[in-house]
């Protein structure tokens, strides 16, 4: 069985928990005190993780790190309708892998943001706060043009992947950082609609969506 | 600058089903949604509630509710549907959300803060043949998009990748901006709307006046959504290099009269008869703040110095405030509330909550600490904050040029609260500034020394205080009815162990008073009305005669010869020390 070494409050560890609830995949959890207990930069979780991050999996003594890996990991192996990560679509895997990257830089700006006024990081968050703003921006044009076409997804295909759950739970958290998504529409949209993907849960902070209107 | 109201605050592709929007104008949020029947709500974005944005609520087609407490709000008029922690109530018709006007036109959702006539036609659009650009947000005001906008360049929708077009405005309007483009025999009319979100802030939502089909459509949206960010950089760099303007404060609306006026719910107790709205606050004093309360409607009723209001908080607590106000200042009363470091809630509710605007449910005026007006002599001797009764008693008798003195202690000069008022008084104020507590003393026997019949002093400041200059007027030979005191609160600790019974010699009833409860509490459960105000035996308002028995007071309102006289007795706090008390009631 999958082990999540976990923070409840961790945008990155929210998104593993998310993917295994959609995939239906049993896990158990060891909470890590992230905050204020400074526990991912203990001895013990070194070990696992010499980059002392969360989250980490260890699925029957593989022990992976890096939320955008385990997510590749966690489809690849378990998504039996293989949607998630299409192992056999190279175009649409190069786009999966474009958009975690940006999952990356959102991490790295808006979870950031959020580190410095939830958590007290000492960092710049007004440039952390701009960065966030820069990807949103992009992020919107590009779903928006997508809504155009039909696409309701980052990824050009007709379902949800990983990226889309690589990108969303430090979008969904950005205003715990002091960045509002007012001027992002399409991304508030697609937000409810990453929300009512069946075997969706909810974080702190994150609220669910009411129920899709009936066709 | 306009000559309507209407700005559009959206697009219609911006509001599929069960999906709220967050919308702004000149600074105001709405919670946009809309209905399963298609009905568009464009709605103030704070929950009644706790003042949570509905934009994060959830829509199930029919109902808002919002994501806190679950409050929830009906399509199209806004009015509360049912909330969740009373389950069983029906909510009051009175809990409704402001709502604003929604119009659909052009591919675009419209709105406006104020009631309006008809959205006015835009001449060269048409509703059945149209295409709706990408809105484009900017971090700049509205004029700065719009200056930037008359230089826009683009291509006519079937000549996306001819020789560069002509273009030339059409008509400019407000916020708005027609412009031509012409390249051969092709041509397209734009028209670009500039949302002001806020004071810098705003959105370009441009619609054009053919649409069209497939790929030529995707091309000719991403020429202008390319040609508008390339617009919005130059914009957002200009306006970052001006001063910011400070965001828009919207005022929330009060409640409506009408619901305002209601009248109060319970037929005994603390009533709030009359709602007010504060016209005026301001800081009169460092730490001290002034309120101004007029009437929705009609007059207030009467008031005598040294009179107080109980003002209903709209955190649920109720506060006693004197009234300042000179005789015949009857279109208002003025409070004046200091903030206190160890508030309870009132003094920091009324400085942080309540606002010019703000409605507010006060009792009628009460007076238990009346002026005489027959003194050959009066003097007010005031600390801090107690000098609210006593300004007014001081006006008072100064306008009828009778003799007193208003001596104000306190720590500095930016201490003194109600300066223009202060002002009337000419030479009969005094401050004493900064003294330590044995100057006070020493100034209040200096003050205090030469009694004579027929003088009265009125003492109201912090209970130290009260006690010292008590104590030196009886030790100078004045006797306790010529010195009147109104105590902030009763800091005794109350002892309810006794257990005694009570006689109420006009209702013919007698009851028990166990230990634990007030006279005051036993004669409301039986049903015996008694106006009450403070309840902690400060302010005197629920005084009961004493026919029989042997009070054990236990109030700071009554004085030493009072209590002696065992005669009056305050039901809210006081006691029995025999097994029966006969009450003139």
């Amino acid at each position: 069985m999958i082990t999540l070494y976990d923070f409840e409050l961790s945008g990155n560890c929210y998104k593993l928990r998310l993917l295994m609830s959609i995939l239906g995949v049993e896990y158990k959890i060891v909470p890590v005190d992230f905050y204020p207990g400074r526990e991912h930069k203990s001895a013990t979780l070194l070990k696992l993780n010499p980059l002392g991050q969360l989250p980490i999996i260890d699925d029957d003594g593989l022990i992976l790190r890096d939320a955008q890996a385990i997510l590749v990991y966690l489809a690849a192996r378990y998504d039996a309708s293989g949607n998630w990560y299409p192992r056999d679509n190279p175009a649409l895997l190069g786009e999966i892998g474009q958009w975690l990257a940006f999952a990356d830089g959102i991490t790295a700006t808006a979870s950031a943001a959020r580190l410095h006024d939830g958590l007290f990081y000492d960092l710049d968050v007004e440039a952390a706060r701009a960065g966030a703003h820069r990807l949103f921006r992009i992020l919107d044009e590009h779903l928006w043009f997508g809504q155009q076409v039909g696409r309701d997804w980052i990824c050009a295909a007709d379902h949800p992947t990983i990226s889309d759950i690589a990108c969303f739970p430090y979008v969904l958290l950005s205003e715990e950082g002091g960045i509002s998504r007012q001027d992002y529409p399409a991304i508030r949209r697609w937000g409810d609609r990453v929300k009512r993907v069946p075997g969706f849960i909810v974080m702190s902070g994150i609220f669910p969506a009411g129920p899709a209107r009936a066709i | 600058m306009s000559s309507h109201p209407w700005h559009p605050i959206a697009a219609s592709h911006d509001l599929p089903f069960r999906h709220v929007f967050h919308g702004q104008l000149f600074g105001r949020e709405f919670a946009v949604w809309r209905a399963d029947d298609g009905y568009v709500n464009v709605w103030e974005n704070r929950c009644l509630h706790r003042g949570v944005r509905l934009s994060i609520g959830v829509s199930d087609g029919r109902e808002l509710k919002c994501q806190y407490h679950g409050w929830r709000y009906s399509n199209r008029t806004a009015g509360c549907t049912y909330i969740p922690a009373h389950p069983a109530d029906a909510p009051a018709r009175t809990i409704t959300n402001r709502t604003f006007p929604a119009e659909e036109r052009y591919g675009l959702v419209w709105s406006s803060l104020e009631e309006a006539a008809a959205l006015p036609r835009v001449a060269g659009l048409d509703d059945a043949n149209l295409l709706v650009l990408r809105g484009m947000p900017l971090n700049a005001p509205a004029a700065l998009a719009l200056a930037h906008l008359a230089d826009y360049r683009f291509q006519p929708n079937n000549a996306i990748d001819s020789k560069e077009a002509l273009v030339s405005i059409e008509a400019a309007e407000g916020f708005s901006i027609a412009l031509r483009a012409r390249s051969g025999s092709q041509e397209t009319l734009a028209v670009f709307f500039v949302q002001p979100v806020d004071s810098s802030r705003s959105v370009i939502r441009g619609v054009l006046d053919r649409n069209a089909e497939g790929m030529v459509r995707n091309t000719i949206l991403r020429h202008h959504n390319e040609r508008l960010s390339a617009l919005r950089d130059r914009v957002e760099r200009e306006a970052a290099a001006l001063p910011a303007a400070p965001p828009i404060e919207p005022v929330y609306e009060s409640v409506a009269p009408e619901l305002a006026e209601m009248p109060s719910l319970s037929a005994s107790g603390r009533r709030a008869a009359i709602t007010v709205q504060v016209a005026r606050k301001w800081m009169t004093a460092n730490d001290i703040a002034g309120f101004e309360l007029r009437p929705i409607r009609g007059l207030l009723p009467t008031f005598q110095p040294g009179a107080h209001i109980d003002v209903h908080l709209p955190n649920g607590q109720i506060r006693q405030y004197s009234i300042t106000n000179a005789p015949g200042e009857t279109d208002s009363y003025t409070i004046g509330v200091k903030r206190e470091r160890d508030s309870k809630g009132g003094s920091s509710c009324l400085h942080e909550t309540v606002r010019e605007g703000d409605l507010l449910a006060i009792s009628e005026p009460r007076n238990n600490f009346p002026l005489r007006r027959d003194a050959v002599k009066t003097l007010f001797i005031a600390g801090g904050i107690g000098i609210t009764p006593l300004i007014a008693m001081a006006q008072a008798l100064s306008h009828m040029s009778l003799l007193s003195e208003l001596h104000y202690f306190a720590q500095d000069e930016t201490q003194l609260a109600f300066p223009e008022r202060l002002a009337t008084l000419g030479r009969a104020l005094t401050s004493h500034l900064g003294l330590n507590p044995q100057a006070t003393a020493a100034k209040l026997a200096e003050l205090l020394v030469d009694y004579r019949p027929d003088m009265h002093a009125y003492l109201c400041g912090p209970a130290p205080m009260l006690e010292v200059a008590r104590r030196i007027a009886a030790e100078k030979g004045w006797p306790d009815a010529s010195v009147h005191f109104e105590y902030f609160k009763n800091t005794k600790a109350i002892d309810d162990s006794s257990s005694f019974e009570i006689a109420l010699a006009r209702s013919a009833v007698t009851l028990r008073v166990p230990a634990g409860s007030t006279i005051l509490e036993v004669m409301r459960g039986n049903g015996i009305d008694m106006p009450s105000s403070c309840e902690q035996g400060a302010c005197g308002t629920c005084v009961a005669t004493v026919l029989e028995g042997e009070p054990d007071h236990q109030d700071v309102y009554l004085n030493d010869a009072e209590k002696r006289s065992g005669t009056k007795i305050m039901t809210c706090v006081s006691r029995a020390c025999s097994a029966r008390l006969v009450l003139d009631l």
